[in-house]
């Protein structure tokens, strides 16, 4: 909310500089978020002193002055009467700026040189004299910026109104925290009304037929009124305040919501067809053309303002363009209501109406200030615009709208919610300061009666928050809780994560942050089959773009989209992973599974600066990374299947990963066709594990320690010859399932495939052999060696490569 | 013939200090003491030296021959030494090209802040918790005073799957969760991802949340002042000046916002701190009784506080860095300067 302070000070003084009130009213809860000065319209004008006036030689209605700024004369030729030697006027100099934008230039009038503008109030938009020459007091300083001389400079603070301050949306509400906070009274503006004989009964009436939306509607009329622009000091405060000014009928009914917080709606009476209000609630579809000339479909249930026949307003958005007051309107029906907050904030959002009366209304109003504001807006209208008021106002309330009173307050409660006691009679006088009434009741109980405005007011807590506010934030001492601190079970995933976060840093990943939406067309750009549970995409209704509507169900795309990202910044070499959730739609419950997913992308050279290795990353390097994570969480049963394959990755190269049986994850390198989708050069390889399956089984894992021998191991050398389809893995499987205790390990040294072997490949593998308690001797190596090695020639048909 | 014999001497040592081979070593043995060298050769006159004179003649020339044997030796193991560090001299590599280890990867600049923040709280004896990132409208809203229809749900933009199923827009519905399940006492703490439909340099539709909660017996406002004081001066420094104002949240009250003294200005105004020479770092409150009151706590036996931070904001802060969306761009070279 804007307040200038100019206004502000009708109703409060203030004698804080300007830093130090915004200060305070931010220590209070009303955040000053900027404090602006609002400039006049002109600028290079000052104060100047007529040193002669004679008749311009050739124009009989033009004079030549000579001016005197204190420094210079100027010939200046001025056509208005009301000017005389000695007199201290406005003078805008050449290159002077006035209002409208006009530059003032050096120029020959009818043959005679003027050097400059002496100027009206109305031609400065000071004020709305246009009669003559603005006559300025004789004691200011030739010379002086006018500006500075009038003191026209207003200060503006923009002040965060929280959602639940709706009696500070108003500028009388402003000065009531002014006053509570700086001790001050505060001055309400006041209400005179002259009223016709004709009583506004004789000629208009209103019916509300729903009460619940709209519990109480008044209204005045005002007839022989001249529409007209407003004075410039109601203008100059509607524009401080950031609105337009629009006309003196319009122009009042936004001043009056803007000083008092209760919005107004004036109709030309000439269009209120049967002479009649009706209120009542939208039917489905009913069309409406608003003030604004958009017809619009208005949803069932909106609030509708209606004449005998037709919708002439939105209740509380927006008035018609059917009944809205024109140039040549002479009545007025002034409309002053309380509509139901809820009601209201559902229409102004289902019809995308934030205006600054449903704004108000959706907060809460104060209900005792709606007639305040009906006589206000009438005694302004009838002031400017001459017009004369009806006998009496209309005031249906056929619901009364519940006031809170007699909360009790504990003193006690203070104490335990602040942590510090508060004697009693600051916290009286605190919440006196703020309109409340008090009564005591009992030892350190009170019952406390909000003022009608505080709508946000119904309980204990919310008073004690209002006197923890006043009595100072700063005032309350600095304490540290004493709690006996109660164990959570922690979820070990986190834990993981962490490790899971150190181990790929160190091998050379960097973690990134992807959005958790992404295009729709994800699943697609994978292959994924029909079936495939990452289909079940959750989808966002209200997404900032079609490309940012669907949650991710795997991690995937948003590696392949970075890494490209980084690509065409010329970072061809990437080494990244994401750590976070995937989401999956579900039939059965109302909330999608999320799953914990970690997920890592490896492409181009190994190391930036190549010049030792020149090596390019591939499936290894990465299956190492992944091996790496799992000996560090201790899960060393995985397993790699090749003919689990995903779509999109390389059918020859790349594999699911497997625990017990459970698939957790894949890994490989991205399928050509996919590259091309993407339209990516490189080879990318990617993985990505489930998290929460890998949780399961961290940590429930015991080391249970094994001696180490002291004895000298036994290296043997095999090398086989085996199919090509056939996997290393199969072949140590099939060695240590032979489960021949002195064999400690076996590793593969060699695989090798060309010269030599006729058919399949050559794997090369090392036997350690070792006793706990003995050296042994080649006798019996050898005996345990060639029993694995024939058995294992035996079980699978290799032929020993010698 | 002592002379020649001194004479000799200074020779012999002379040839030695120049020599650089033990080609050169060995020819100086020879030509000094060899069977036709020079010693040899001047003691084969002993005969025409007077007899008194022949014992230390005779002594003499043996301390030159065992003083040469000497410093031929050590000159030749000097040399030794000398052609093995030249071999190992000519192994010699550049010690300034790179390393030839992996480059070690960067964790998320967000997930850094995360990590520490955490790390402060769980010394305050905090645990931390998690819950969905797509949550009911009953826990993101209803359960913590955020009514349908209320103004207060204007303060956060939401995304929608459906008319109650919504991407959280704080973390602040873990706490319901939590305290659904878990009796008072209790200290716990979630980060986690937040969603709102907000984009431009300042905002970005996800972003990262950490929400706290205490409850117990006796919990103040002094200690909502105590706890978070203690925390940001971890975090920004002990000389950190900070304020706390009040504010609005649903489901706090009283609420506060806490401000520290701009870490860009020092306090004299600048663009960061939009001439306020203030920061708004964290948004903090006592529980609001309804809240209790939803999660079946008796708000008269317990209170609470809670407060929630953006991370990217103290990240920025903290890096200088003014846009935001740049946390989630993921660019290599945005990301390794962290
Ligand atoms: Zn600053």
């Amino acid at each position: 909310m804007l307040v200038s302070l100019k206004w502000l000070k009708d109703y409060v003084n203030i004698e804080l500089t300007t830093e130090d009130l915004a200060h305070r009213l931010t220590m209070s809860g009303l955040e000053v978020e900027e404090i602006k000065t609002v400039h006049p319209q002109f600028s290079g004008v000052v104060v100047a002193k007529i040193l002669s006036v004679k008749p311009h030689p050739s124009a009989e209605r033009l004079s030549l002055c000579t001016v005197s700024d204190g420094v210079q004369n100027y010939p200046v030729v001025c056509g208005a009467k009301n000017i005389s030697q000695g007199d201290i006027v406005p003078l805008a100099k050449v290159g002077a700026i006035i209002p409208g934008g006009y530059t003032i230039k050096s120029s020959l009038l009818r043959g005679e040189k003027s050097d400059g503008m002496i100027c009206s109030e109305a031609e400065l938009e000071i004020g709305d004299d246009k009669s003559g020459i603005m006559h300025l007091p004789a004691d200011l300083p030739l010379g002086l910026p006018l500006e500075k001389a009038l003191n026209i400079e207003d200060t503006v603070l923009d002040i965060n109104i929280t959602p639940n301050r709706s009696d500070c949306l108003s500028m009388i509400g402003i000065a009531r925290e002014v006053a509570a906070i700086t001790g001050k009274k505060i001055k309400f503006p006041t209400v005179k009304i002259k009223e016709s004989n004709e009583d506004i009964n004789s000629l208009a009436s209103v019916k509300i037929i729903d009460s619940d939306f709209c519990p109480r509607y008044t209204a005045r009329m005002i007839k022989s009124i001249k529409v007209g622009s407003s004075p410039v000091w109601m203008r100059a405060r509607l524009e401080a305040a950031g609105m337009r000014a629009i006309n003196n009928i319009v122009d009042v009914t936004n001043f009056v919501m803007l000083e008092m917080g209760q919005p107004l709606h004036a109709f030309d009476f000439r269009f209120l067809e049967k002479e009649k209000i009706i209120v009542r609630k939208s039917k489905e579809n009913e069309e409406f053309i608003s003030l604004d000339g958009k017809s619009r479909t208005l949803p069932a249930d909106t609030l509708l303002i209606c004449d005998g026949v037709k919708p002439v307003a939105i209740g509380g958005i927006m008035g018609g363009l059917n009944s809205e007051v024109k140039e040549d309107t002479q009545v007025v029906l002034l409309e002053s209501a309380y509509f139901s907050p809820s009601s209201i904030r559902r229409s102004a959002r289902k019809l995308a109406m934030p205006t600054d009366a449903a704004f108000r209304f959706e907060r809460g109003i104060d209900p005792e200030g709606v007639v305040k504001a009906l006589n206000r807006a009438a005694q302004l209208i009838s002031e400017i615009s001459g017009g004369t008021i009806y006998k009496n106002y209309i005031d249906e309330y056929p619901k009364k709208i519940p006031l809170t009173k007699d909360i009790p307050l504990r003193l006690d409660r203070i104490r335990q919610i602040i942590g510090t006691e508060i004697k009693a009679k600051d916290v009286t006088g605190i919440l006196r300061s703020i309109g409340m009434v008090l009564k005591q009741k009992g030892k350190g109980t009170y019952l406390v009666t909000p003022p009608s405005c505080r709508v946000d007011i119904s309980r204990e807590i919310d008073l004690i928050e209002e006197v923890i506010r006043l009595y100072g934030y700063d005032h309350v001492p600095v304490t540290l809780p004493i709690v006996d601190v109660k164990e959570m079970e922690l979820t070990p995933r986190l834990d993981m994560e962490e490790r899971i976060r150190q181990l790929l840093t160190g091998s050379g990943y960097t973690e990134i942050v992807n959005y958790s939406f992404g295009t729709p067309q994800a699943a697609d750009i994978l292959s994924l089959p029909e079936n495939d549970e990452r289909r079940k995409t959750v989808m966002i209704k209200n997404p900032l773009g079609e490309d940012l509507s669907a949650m991710r169900t795997t991690m995937i795309c948003g590696l392949l989209e970075t890494a490209k990202k980084n690509a065409n910044n010329g970072s061809f070499n990437l080494k990244l992973f994401e750590i976070g959730r995937v989401f999956i739609n579900s039939s059965k419950d109302e909330l999608p599974e999320e799953k914990n997913m970690v997920a890592g992308l490896l492409t181009g050279e190994i190391t930036d600066e190549f010049w030792c290795s020149g090596k390019t990353v591939d499936f290894y390097l990465l299956k190492g990374s992944l091996e790496n994570i799992l000996f560090d969480l201790k899960i060393n049963n995985c397993r790699y299947i090749a003919s689990s394959i995903e779509p999109f990755l390389h059918p020859g190269k790349s594999c699911g990963i497997y625990l017990n049986d459970k698939k957790i994850g894949f890994l490989g390198e991205i399928h050509p066709d996919v590259l091309e989708k993407i339209d990516f050069k490189n080879n990318l390889y990617i993985f990505e594990i489930n998290l929460d399956i890998l949780e399961e089984v961290y940590e429930k894992k015991k080391i249970s320690y094994r001696e180490i021998s002291k004895f000298p191991a036994v290296m043997r050398d095999a090398a086989f010859v085996i199919p090509d389809a056939m996997e290393a893995d199969q072949m140590i499987n099939i060695v240590l399932d032979q489960k021949e205790d002195l064999l400690e390990k076996v590793i593969i040294f060699d695989v090798y495939k060309g010269k030599g072997i006729v058919e399949g490949k050559s794997l090369g593998l090392r036997f350690f052999y070792r006793a706990p308690d003995r050296t042994l001797t080649d006798l019996e190596t050898n005996a345990v060696h060639d029993r694995i090695v024939q058995n294992t020639v035996n079980l699978t048909g290799a032929k020993i490569r010698t | 013939m002592i002379n020649e014999l001194k004479q000799l001497e200074i020779n012999a040592l002379a040839e030695l200090k120049t020599a650089k081979t033990e080609e050169h070593f060995s020819n100086i043995r020879t030509k000094y003491l060899g069977r036709k060298g020079l010693l040899t050769g001047l003691l084969r006159n002993i005969s025409q030296v007077p007899d008194v004179e022949k014992p230390l003649l005779g002594k003499l020339s043996n301390e030159l021959k065992n003083l040469l044997n000497a410093k031929i030796e050590e000159a030749l193991r000097q040399q030794a030494i000398r052609n093995k560090e030249d071999v190992l001299l000519k192994e010699k590599i550049d010690v300034t090209l790179p390393g030839n280890a992996i480059k070690c990867g960067r964790i998320h600049p967000v997930i850094q802040i995360r990590r520490e923040i955490c790390s402060i709280f769980v010394s305050f004896g905090f645990s931390v918790v998690e819950g969905p990132e797509i949550e009911l409208d009953y826990y993101n809203f209803e359960a913590l005073n955020i009514p349908q229809d209320h103004p207060a749900r204007d303060m956060q933009d939401t995304f929608y799957i459906s008319d109650n199923v919504v991407l959280r827009t704080h973390t602040s519905p873990v706490q319901i969760r939590i305290m659904e399940k878990v009796r008072p006492p209790l200290r716990i703490l979630s980060p986690g991802k937040v969603y709102r439909r907000d984009s431009d340099v300042s905002h970005t539709p996800m972003f990262h949340q950490i929400e706290g909660l205490l409850v117990d017996k006796g919990i103040s406002f002094g200690d909502l002042k105590g706890i978070l004081t203690a925390f940001l001066k971890k975090i920004f420094g002990e000389n950190t000046t900070l304020r706390f104002r009040p504010s609005f949240f649903p489901f706090t009250e009283p609420s506060a916002e806490v401000d520290i003294r701009c870490v860009i200005c020092g306090g004299n105004g600048c663009r960061v701190c939009k001439q306020s020479g203030w920061l708004e770092i964290l948004g903090s409150g006592m529980v609001d009784p309804s809240v209790f009151q939803n999660v079946n706590y008796d708000s008269e036996e317990y209170t609470g506080f809670a407060f929630g931070l953006g991370l990217e904001r103290i990240a920025m802060l903290k890096y200088g860095i003014s846009d935001i969306r740049l946390f989630f761009e993921n660019d290599i070279r945005f990301l390794k300067q962290f």
